[in-house]
């Protein structure tokens, strides 16, 4: 998750005064406030599909291989200490593994909009 | 799922106490003006949204967003979720500022003189996994296998001890936070995600919720980092009764 701006500069702690990322503002209006029966509610188009299911993380084996590459990944990260075979192994796939692990759910947040017609952004 | 596309309705952001504020200047959704429905001391943000279809775009979120926060600048407020509408005006007065005054007028009361903090701590991947490798023999030697399986298991293996360490470390991080917060609501957490939390904090506790949160930030580097958003209107804490 990045956040564009920082309010105060400190050493370690990470200030916004506002989101800005899209994941960011959804997390604090969607499904956020006060709950009104659905039965006096009125739908507008887009927003009834403008579902987030990407925090939920599933444990599955791909999770399981993303965890194993991003493991993989750290022989790249530290070629001084790391032995010839090690570089070898990692090397041989290396750029597909950088490709996998640091796909946080937080990317897969769909567009806002009609499902069908419309992925309005 | 919207067989009734609708061509009219009003939207609403949120309830505010009529007495609290005079207008609101910011754009609505749809490019709306937004307006103030007064009934019995309290005050539906609103805005009459055009006729046809109403399509929400991207930047309907952060008008929604910089609606009540405008209103939060003067305002105690009780936000509405995005994307609620109702059909009429009419039905605005009577099924909220009528039929739930009560509530909404304890609720508003609750949530008088606090601002949420949204905050997330997130693990290093890197420093992370380094420090379980370290700690972890097996993980260490299947490392060395390449085989399909053996990094299923590694996987499976590492997974578990992030899971076990994420209990902890989330529980440890809530528990330094607590007594400067009036209420914490939590989020799940994503995949390196230790803590998702916001927090209700009284305005005059703010100064010394940001400074323990500095403090925990401190400790916990370089393996979890920590980020706060806000103050924001209170979102996670009206959800009503």
């Amino acid at each position: 998750m990045s956040v564009a701006t920082r309010g105060t500069s400190s050493n370690y702690l990470q200030r916004a005064p506002s989101p800005s990322g899209l994941a960011d503002v959804l997390d604090v209006i969607l499904d956020k406030g006060l709950v009104i029966d659905a039965f006096v509610r009125v739908s507008v188009i887009g927003i009834e599909v403008l579902t987030i299911d990407a925090r939920i993380v599933i444990a599955s084996v791909d999770t399981y291989l993303r965890f194993a590459e991003a493991v993989n990944r750290l022989d790249l990260m530290q070629t001084e200490t790391a032995g010839i075979k090690e570089l070898r192994d990692g090397g041989s796939s290396g750029k597909k593994k950088a490709e996998g692990a640091l796909e946080g759910a937080k990317e897969k947040i769909p567009g806002v909009g009609s499902s069908d017609k419309e992925k309005s952004r | 799922m919207s067989a009734a596309a609708t061509s009219t309705g009003v939207y609403v952001y949120g309830i505010v106490r009529a007495d609290d504020l005079a207008a609101v200047s910011a754009e609505g959704v749809s490019a709306t003006s937004v307006e103030l429905l007064e009934r019995h001391g309290l005050a539906a943000l609103v805005s009459r949204l055009p006729e046809g279809d109403v399509r929400v775009k991207r930047r309907d979120l952060d008008r929604h967003l910089h609606v009540i926060q405008e209103a939060f600048a003067e305002a105690t407020i009780v936000p509405c979720p995005f994307g609620t509408v109702l059909a009429s005006e009419g039905d605005v007065e009577s099924v909220l500022l009528v039929g739930r005054h009560d509530e909404l007028t304890t609720t508003l009361k609750r949530l008088d003189g606090s601002v949420q903090l949204n905050v997330n701590a997130m693990y290093d991947e890197g420093n992370l996994l380094r420090e379980l490798l370290a700690a972890n023999k097996e993980v260490a030697a299947l490392r060395d296998e390449t085989s399909y399986h053996a990094q299923v298991r590694m996987g499976e293996l590492v997974a578990a001890l992030v899971e076990e360490r994420r209990q902890a470390d989330a529980e440890r991080i809530l528990s330094q936070l607590l007594d400067v917060t009036e209420d914490v609501a939590t989020d799940q957490p994503g995949e390196y995600g230790v803590l998702k939390a916001s927090f209700l904090v009284s305005r005059k506790r703010v100064d010394r919720f940001d400074a323990r949160l500095e403090e925990t930030a401190r400790m916990e580097h370089p393996v979890i980092t920590v980020e706060v958003i806000g103050p924001l209107p209170p979102t996670a804490f009206a959800r009503g009764l």
